[in-house]
């Protein structure tokens, strides 16, 4: 890492130099999610590969965590706040349980996620966020975040670092964006099943922070199900 | 129990040794001095009535606030000491804003009880900023709200202890009051016929004549949340009450009295 730059070389004269120190607090590893929701299901995947850069941490870590019996929450970048925000979370939703003596609703865990993430407005956690679940009448339903709390509640969401790349997708198979004569309805779960894969198989081939693998989540009144489909590896 | 006062009741932390805190009981008995204010829960919604002592005729009696609104969903009337009572309406209200602005729902009757009763045993706490609270709060609170297991009411006393009820008379007029309401409650009350039971014990029970201006009415239901009857409605209500039995009103227990006051027309 040589300056372009030439100076004259003056050895007593080094000590001088003024050093630059520089430390980043966060990391970039990398994951994308994608969530559908349904009349009475919801699916969320997240992709396996934990990666900084060029290199591959792991091939097969879980990026989606179940908070209750019909919520889940994905998280994609810094792994770090990952950990950190989702310990936060288990203890707010053990204490909500224990002082109201319910469990926390999706609709209220959303809200909860969205106040937790502003009050670090200041220093943020570095996490794409994505909470699934029912809501009070049983309706699937997707809530999305930037790492400053900003909820928007949809029906499909695409996140993380191949989000740019699959929301598009998503609009056109999901939400059949600008088409003419369409009747848009919400879809059957395979449908949602088959949408999630291929849509993840896209984003393996052109974003080298996803692929490996892909671990779903099927949230229904029943509880949820998991599931796992394999990408390219490359 | 006055009987066994001695050097125990000075200190708030201090257990006689019976185990009983002193200043705690006493500030239950504080509440016996209140006005009577009485709660009935129906499945159609809740109802609090309670009296006004308006002392003086040159008394402005809408002044004498004993029922208010804690949230849309939950509102609660209060005996004992009047200053006393602002201070826990108040974290009362902050708590269910709290609720809302962190969850996005409404907080249920009991969190809310819960989270009063935090602030009514605080007393005799003390930390490095010396704020202390030097007693417990003389109050009673009945609350009224509408949460996801329907229409709630509860109880809380001076000692931070909260249950749920389905009809509670507090104040003066307390123990002859719920001695009526146990006759009257029945599980498939109106909440129209609650309305016309609790007035017709607020009348047996109160030193002064009942009327609108003496008396506050508040009714929580599923559709309207909070609601306070205005004059014309409180007027409308009395007029299912029936005439007091003469009997009857001097059946009464009265614990304390308080001297009859002129009422302006």
């Amino acid at each position: 890492m040589s300056s372009s730059v030439s100076r004259p070389y003056y050895p007593d004269y080094l000590a001088e130099t003024p050093t630059k120190h520089h430390f980043s607090p966060y990391a970039d590893n990398g994951g994308s999610i994608v969530a559908i929701a349904g009349d009475d299901y919801v699916v969320i995947a997240g992709d396996t590969r934990l990666s900084a850069g060029f290199q591959i941490y792991t091939r097969q870590q879980n990026k989606l965590f179940p908070l209750t019996k019909t919520t889940v929450l994905g998280c994609a970048g810094c792994w770090c706040d990952t950990l950190t925000l989702t310990r936060l979370l288990n203890t707010r939703m053990q204490m909500y349980e224990q002082e109201h003596n319910k469990t926390m609703s999706t609709p209220a865990a959303a809200q909860m996620l969205s106040t937790v993430l502003y009050y670090k407005r200041f220093f943020p956690y570095y996490i794409s966020n994505m909470l699934v679940g029912l809501d009070d009448e049983g309706k699937g339903c997707v809530y999305s975040y930037d790492p400053i709390g900003h909820c928007e509640k949809a029906k499909y969401r695409a996140g993380g670092s191949a989000g740019a790349l699959l929301q598009p997708l998503l609009d056109n198979q999901v939400g059949l964006k600008n088409m003419q004569n369409v009747q848009v309805e919400s879809i059957p779960l395979d449908r949602a099943l088959s949408i999630l894969k291929d849509v993840f198989i896209s984003a393996a081939e052109r974003d080298i922070y996803t692929g490996d693998a892909i671990y779903i989540n099927i949230v229904t009144k029943d509880g949820i199900k998991s599931d796992s489909f394999p990408l390219r590896k490359d | 129990m006055f009987l066994t006062r001695s050097e125990y009741d000075r200190g708030v932390n201090t257990f006689s040794p019976e185990g009983r805190l002193f200043q705690v009981e006493y500030a239950i008995e504080a509440i016996k001095l209140g006005s009577t204010a009485i709660g009935i829960r129906t499945k159609e919604g809740v109802v609090l009535a309670v009296e006004k002592r308006i002392t003086s005729p040159l008394m402005e009696p809408t002044t004498v606030e004993k029922i208010v609104e804690v949230d849309k969903h939950i509102g609660c009337v209060v005996s004992g000491l009047m200053a006393d009572s602002r201070t826990m309406v108040d974290r009362a209200r902050v708590e269910c804003q709290n609720h809302w602005f962190v969850y996005n729902e409404r907080m249920s009757v009991e969190s809310c009880a819960q989270a009063v009763s935090n602030l009514a045993i605080q007393f005799g706490d003390s930390d490095d900023d010396g704020a202390a609270m030097s007693r417990p709060f003389g109050v009673a609170i009945l609350f009224a709200g509408i949460d996801e297991k329907g229409p709630q009411l509860y109880h809380m006393d001076p000692s931070g202890t909260f249950v749920e009820f389905d009809a509670k008379a507090i104040g003066s007029g307390s123990e002859g009051a719920q001695q009526s309401l146990q006759e009257m409650y029945h599980s498939s009350m109106t909440l129209v016929e609650a309305t016309t039971a609790a007035l017709t014990i607020l009348k047996q029970v109160m030193e002064e004549k009942l009327n609108s201006t003496n008396v506050e009415v508040m009714t929580m239901t599923p559709k309207d949340l909070y609601h306070m009857f205005a004059k014309e409605q409180v007027e409308e209500s009395l007029k299912n009450v029936a005439p007091l039995e003469q009997s009857r009103g001097d059946n009464i227990p009265r614990t304390e009295s308080v001297p009859q006051a002129k009422t302006s027309e």
